[in-house]
């Protein structure tokens, strides 16, 4: 706890140290690839039980990269579905105890890079290099400097905001429990904390759940945005 | 222990990560699921179409069987209205020619008649001519030449009494 509230070295491949955030991503990725493959071989053309959810989780992302972006962009769903799912389970991976992904910077940044990449690259592709270019010098010659550090801003403003919303509740919530564990052992229950039971709920539920998924949900929202904004 | 904001290795891994990710549930979860939504809309949308298309075609069958039927009927009441026609002029022709029949049998009948009754009278007045020369024989006590006598007196009474006798 003293030393501070920054990812775990968990192991070391060749030189390059591997992070908590990592191998738990990793986790995740292992249960999306399992579940993928399970849920979808037994697909049938008249849906059942769990096909009908799948179905309708697909479809719900479909429609909302539609309706954001526009019908023309329908095919960044998957992108814009992976990592609303990513983000939504990595946000609320902290209920069992592990480690979010997303309370490391790095992980945030990453995502909110390809965000960026992506906005220049589709910004390019659809407008043309000279048109994509001739954007910046809009609506005045002299605003180029404001329009290249907005477009810059973009990545730093949306990895922080998630970033410091789960790191937030993460360093929250080991207070709390380190506050409940000590005021336990106050009562000679150092072994049994029993403070840690009930208390936590309401704001497991608030930092947790709510931010969580608020965020995850403003994440994607925004990188729709920048990118559909950058190709029309 | 990374630090609280750190950029370290854990970037590079998490971009190679989130394409993984992107690229496994592209394939396994969304494109297939997609296709499979998209693949049931049209072959609802084809069913449908289908059934609109039989109907359509049903419908036109329909009317073209009631127009044979029409036809059919308006044919079958031709005929016989062409076979009522044919067999009262039948008719018509058997009793004409019946009748004609009928008349000619009369008319033969009564020139049979005729003939019999001219006949008849012809044979008797040969018998009165005879009479009347056998009466003047006895009269004038005179044999007249028969025959040449005869001839004068058949002669006198096809003159005198044949209106008589025709009344």
């Amino acid at each position: 706890m003293t030393e501070g509230f920054g990812p775990k070295i968990v192991g070391e491949i060749a030189g390059i140290y591997i992070s908590e955030t990592v191998v738990v991503t990793w986790i995740i990725m292992a249960v999306f690839t399992i579940l993928a493959i399970a849920v979808t071989r037994n697909f049938d053309k008249i849906p059942t039980g769990v096909q009908n959810v799948v179905e309708m989780l697909v479809d719900a992302m479909n429609k909302f990269t539609a309706q954001t972006m526009g019908e023309d962009k329908k095919g960044f769903a998957p992108y814009m579905g992976t990592l609303f799912l990513f983000l939504l389970v990595a946000n609320l991976i902290g209920l069992l105890g592990l480690r979010p992904p997303t309370a490391d910077v790095n992980t945030t940044f990453a995502l909110s890079v390809l965000t960026f990449v992506m906005t220049i690259g589709f910004g390019i592709k659809s407008k043309g290099i000279v048109k994509y270019i001739k954007s910046f010098f809009e609506p005045l010659p002299f605003l180029v400097p404001l329009n290249i550090l907005g477009e810059l801003a973009n990545p730093i403003s949306l990895s922080f905001r998630l970033f410091g919303n789960i790191v937030g509740g993460v360093i929250i919530m080991s207070l709390v429990y380190g506050g409940l564990a000590t005021l336990s052992g106050a009562l000679g229950l150092e072994s049994i904390p029993i403070f840690q039971a009930v208390i936590p709920v309401a704001l497991h539920a608030y930092f947790d759940v709510f931010a969580g998924i608020l965020q995850s949900f403003i994440f994607v929202m925004l990188s729709m945005v920048f990118i559909s904004g950058a190709m029309d | 222990m990374f630090g609280l904001v750190e950029f370290n290795s854990t970037f590079i891994f998490q971009i190679v990560n989130a394409l993984v990710i992107f690229l496994v549930l592209r394939h396994f979860l969304f494109k297939p699921v997609t296709e499979m939504m998209e693949k049931r809309t049209k072959s609802i949308e084809d069913s449908f179409k289908e059934a609109e298309l039989k109907t359509k075609k049903s419908e036109e069958l329909k009317a073209e069987y009631e127009a044979k039927l029409n036809e059919i009927k308006e044919e079958k009441n031709k005929m016989i209205e062409d076979a009522t026609r044919r067999a009262q002029n039948r008719s018509d022709e058997i009793i004409a020619a019946a009748q004609e029949e009928a008349d000619r049998l009369a008319e033969k009948a009564r020139a049979e008649i005729e003939r019999e009754k001219q006949k008849m009278m012809n044979e008797l007045k040969g018998e009165i001519s005879q009479l009347a020369i056998g009466a003047a024989e006895k009269i004038i006590e005179k044999d007249i030449d028969e025959n040449t006598h005869k001839q004068l007196i058949d002669n006198f009474i096809d003159k005198a009494g044949e209106t008589q006798w025709q009344n």
